[in-house]
């Protein structure tokens, strides 16, 4: 940033390689200027501008979504059989696959959605209006609309 | 009759003395007080009996500390008398003199770490540990009732002492604390009986799950505020539901995020007394019937004068919230991201507003509602969203900050964050107002000169310090020469606490500020182009102060080790996350924070802290630690 000012500051939040050696540091010299005085730099910095930490999570999550990821979306998962649920954030997978991937590795067993089958656990959903569904037939962000609820069923219910 | 208000008068008139006077009186006085009997003690005038009555009416720690100074006797009745105690700084004096100078105690106030703490300039393992002071408290302090922490390092261990050893704890604030665990708070609810308050205002804590909630007594509680909204995980529905019945003289109820909008009806059904709520997440999905059981509920709120939370406020359920606004006299939008112009049904309807925290999102439409609208407006905050970054359409100017100025006519505290402003403006709002005793400008992008005429920003700061004689705190940012120092130096005569962040010239800024400031009590700098000759030929001026921080400015180390030498009460600490290898005289230092003290060096500094007193071979004390 052009300024009149002419000195180098540098940030003291990050390790800094290349700060004035004493004999450098009363002449006036622009040096590397490690504060943040691009929008960019501004994004990354811990310590500008100054905001307490909570706000500044806060405002993380709230540009993520303006940018148009969806907001957190947490909906319980029940195994059938297993009293205690599990909670998972549906805004962090992309699709039913990632989905059933990550439920598969959360619940130590092979989730699908879909077909009947006798070997596999199925996935099954409470939509909005109470109704429990089979995942998988409607898109993935209708679904993400919908969804309040996710099971696991043993394989033979379905 | 007379001869007593006369003395009162007198009392009130005594010149107020710096704190340090008082300890230093008091520290000396140690080596011969407890010789001294009662009756040599008493006033001839005066007994004991009728001083202790007139200082009951002395309220503020300040006038406390100036009425100690007055005389032996009056040291002695004030001591004796003090019930609320205040520590600015947790290491300018120690636990046990503390302990020991106030017999009468019931009410602690400690503060820890310097306020750029809160903006990660400070390392982690720095310092401003609680359990040298709830030890010492609870070993000799056992009536004591209220603990109130700031920016201090507090253990369970520090929270199971404080449950195990004052019997009639009543009150546990703590703010952007860090160091306990769920499991200390559990502690707390299940020993003191008569709890009032337990409040953890933006601590950092280790969320273990919410079974703390259930630990409270299954007889009905004391509680009457209850604040636990900086913790992430769920508590147990039924646990709240049950504490709020069981809890009549509850009057503050602050939620964390994870508490759901659907289940908030039910909570305040069971707290309809409530004067101040903070909810928990306002975006969950409900029903028609659901919704209109929510207004209901909050209609039914008739005490409700303060609302918060409202984590991710949707703008189809601000109706919700109308009944509540005309009684409203403070209002947390600070994560409620609600854009324009949903805000405006929501602001106009709050009349008697006094405090607004909002984010930049309300842009300068939303003020000038706020200025058409909320004429009892005493406090402003607006935060950055950080749409300025995203280029995404979010109007706020320094126009947003004028109008308020103009249509306010009570606004007197201000933290405005922007991304550029102008003299102009600066002129305008400080002839709108000068009854502003804080204002706090963050011009967000560093160096930024007035954006019409590119000017630095030194006249409308000028136009501030001049106008405002009642000026108490201020913040400066943007492109500013030494210049605007001088005016402030010359000028802000009742400042005491003033933030800098890249601005200055040279030494003169420093200069100007240590030797024009008269009332400067804390002084945070970062980023700023000087240090050592300012610094030392003011050494004097920081023994009048709580304390100083610089950060990246240029300090040499040299300056440092002669400004310890030359002023044994400061205790000047030198902060290096990196330190080099060796240190010349003339290497600068990353962070310097000096502060004034009569209990000597700490024990219990970290190895990136250096102070004159540190031998290499020593290690750190970790006994202070715990």
């Amino acid at each position: 940033m052009e300024n009149s000012n002419s000195y180098s500051p540098y940030s003291s939040s990050s390790v800094d390689s290349t700060k004035p050696s004493p004999s450098e540091s009363s002449v006036n010299l622009s040096l590397s200027l490690t504060f943040p005085s691009t929008s960019s730099q501004r994004e990354t910095s811990q310590d500008w501008p100054p905001i307490k930490p909570r706000l500044r999570d806060t405002l993380k999550g709230l540009r993520l979504r303006q940018r148009g990821y969806h907001r957190a979306l947490f909906v319980k998962v029940y195994m059938e059989g297993v009293p205690i649920g599990r909670k998972l954030d549906l805004s962090t997978f992309s699709s039913y696959e990632s989905l059933l991937e990550n439920l598969s590795h959360m619940f130590d067993t092979s989730v699908i959605c879909g077909k009947r089958d006798i070997k596999h656990h199925v996935l099954t959903y409470q939509d909005k209006d109470g109704d429990w569904m089979m995942v998988g037939d409607i898109p993935w962000d209708m679904f993400l609309e919908t969804v309040r609820r996710l099971k696991i069923t043993r394989p033979e219910r379905c | 009759m007379a001869s007593v208000s006369l003395l009162f008068v007198t009392l009130l008139s005594v010149t107020l003395y710096i704190n340090i006077k008082s300890f230093i009186l008091w520290d000396q006085s140690q080596t011969f007080l407890p010789s001294l009997s009662d009756s040599v003690l008493m006033d001839r005038r005066f007994p004991f009996k009728v001083l202790e009555h007139i200082f009951s009416f002395v309220d503020s720690n300040e006038d406390r500390n100036s009425v100690s100074l007055v005389c032996k006797s009056w040291f002695e009745t004030e001591r004796r008398t003090r019930k609320r105690v205040f520590v600015g700084n947790c290491y300018a004096v120690s636990p046990l003199k503390v302990a020991r100078r106030f017999p009468k105690m019931r009410s602690l106030t400690l503060k820890g770490k310097p306020h750029f703490a809160d903006y990660n300039l400070v390392p982690d393992g720095w310092g401003g540990y609680a359990w040298p002071w709830i030890e010492a408290m609870a070993a000799r302090r056992p009536l004591l009732e209220e603990i109130r922490l700031k920016r201090m390092v507090v253990t369970d261990e520090c929270l199971e002492k404080i449950a195990a050893s004052f019997r009639d704890f009543k009150s546990l604030v703590l703010t952007s604390c860090e160091g306990f665990s769920t499991d200390g708070i559990a502690a707390i609810a299940s020993t003191c009986r008569k709890l009032r308050n337990l409040e953890l205002r933006e601590c950092i804590v280790d969320d273990l799950g919410g079974d703390w909630l259930s630990y409270f007594p299954e007889t009905s509680t004391s509680l009457v505020s209850l604040d636990f909204s900086c913790l992430d995980s769920e508590v147990k529905l039924s646990d709240l539901e049950r504490l709020l019945s069981r809890s009549p003289n509850l009057k503050s109820l602050k939620l964390n995020r994870s508490v759901t909008l659907d289940v908030l009806e039910s909570l305040l059904r069971r707290a309809p007394q409530l004067v101040e709520l903070g909810t928990g997440s306002f975006s969950d999905e409900l029903d028609p019937e659901e919704i209109s059981k929510l207004t209901k509920a909050l209609s039914e709120l008739k005490q409700l004068k303060s609302l918060s939370g409202l984590w991710d406020l949707l703008p189809e359920y601000i109706p919700v919230l109308y009944s509540v606004c005309p009684r409203l006299t403070s209002l947390n939008l600070s994560y409620a991201t609600v854009q324009m112009p949903d805000l405006i049904d929501l602001l106009s309807r709050c009349s008697k507003l006094q405090k607004l925290w909002v984010m930049d999102l309300i842009e300068d439409k939303g003020l000038k509602t706020v200025a058409l609208c909320c004429k009892e407006l005493r406090e402003l905050r607006v935060f950055p969203s950080g749409a300025d970054l995203d280029e995404t359409d979010v109007t706020l100017t320094e126009q947003g900050l004028v109008s308020v100025s103009e249509g306010c006519q009570k606004l007197e505290s201000v933290l405005y964050f922007c991304v550029q402003f102008t003299n102009a403006a600066l002129v305008s709002i400080a002839k709108n107002r000068p009854n502003f005793r804080c204002f706090r400008l963050c011009v967000m992008e560093p160096f930024a000169p007035d954006y019409r005429t590119q000017q630095p920003l030194d006249e409308g700061f000028k136009a501030i310090v001049e106008r405002c004689k009642d000026l108490r705190r201020l913040s400066v940012s943007g492109l500013l020469t030494d210049k605007a120092f001088e005016y402030i130096g010359v000028h802000a005569k009742k400042l005491r606490m003033l933030s800098i962040a890249f601005a200055g010239d040279s030494d003169l800024m420093l200069h100007h500020l240590l030797s024009g400031c008269e009332s400067l009590k804390k002084l945070e700098i970062r980023d700023c182009p000087f240090g050592d000759t300012a610094l030392l030929e003011n050494a004097a001026k920081l023994e009048t102060m709580r304390s100083l921080w610089m950060s990246s400015c240029f300090v040499s180390f040299g300056a440092c080790k002669q400004l310890s030498q030359k002023m044994p009460r400061l205790n000047v600490e030198v902060i290096d996350e990196h330190p080099p290898k060796t240190r010349p005289d003339s290497s600068p230092v990353e962070r310097i924070y000096i502060y004034r003290t009569v209990a000597g060096p700490r024990l219990d500094t970290p190895e990136f802290v250096w102070t004159i007193h540190k031998k290499p071979e020593v290690g750190v004390s970790r006994l202070a630690i715990r």
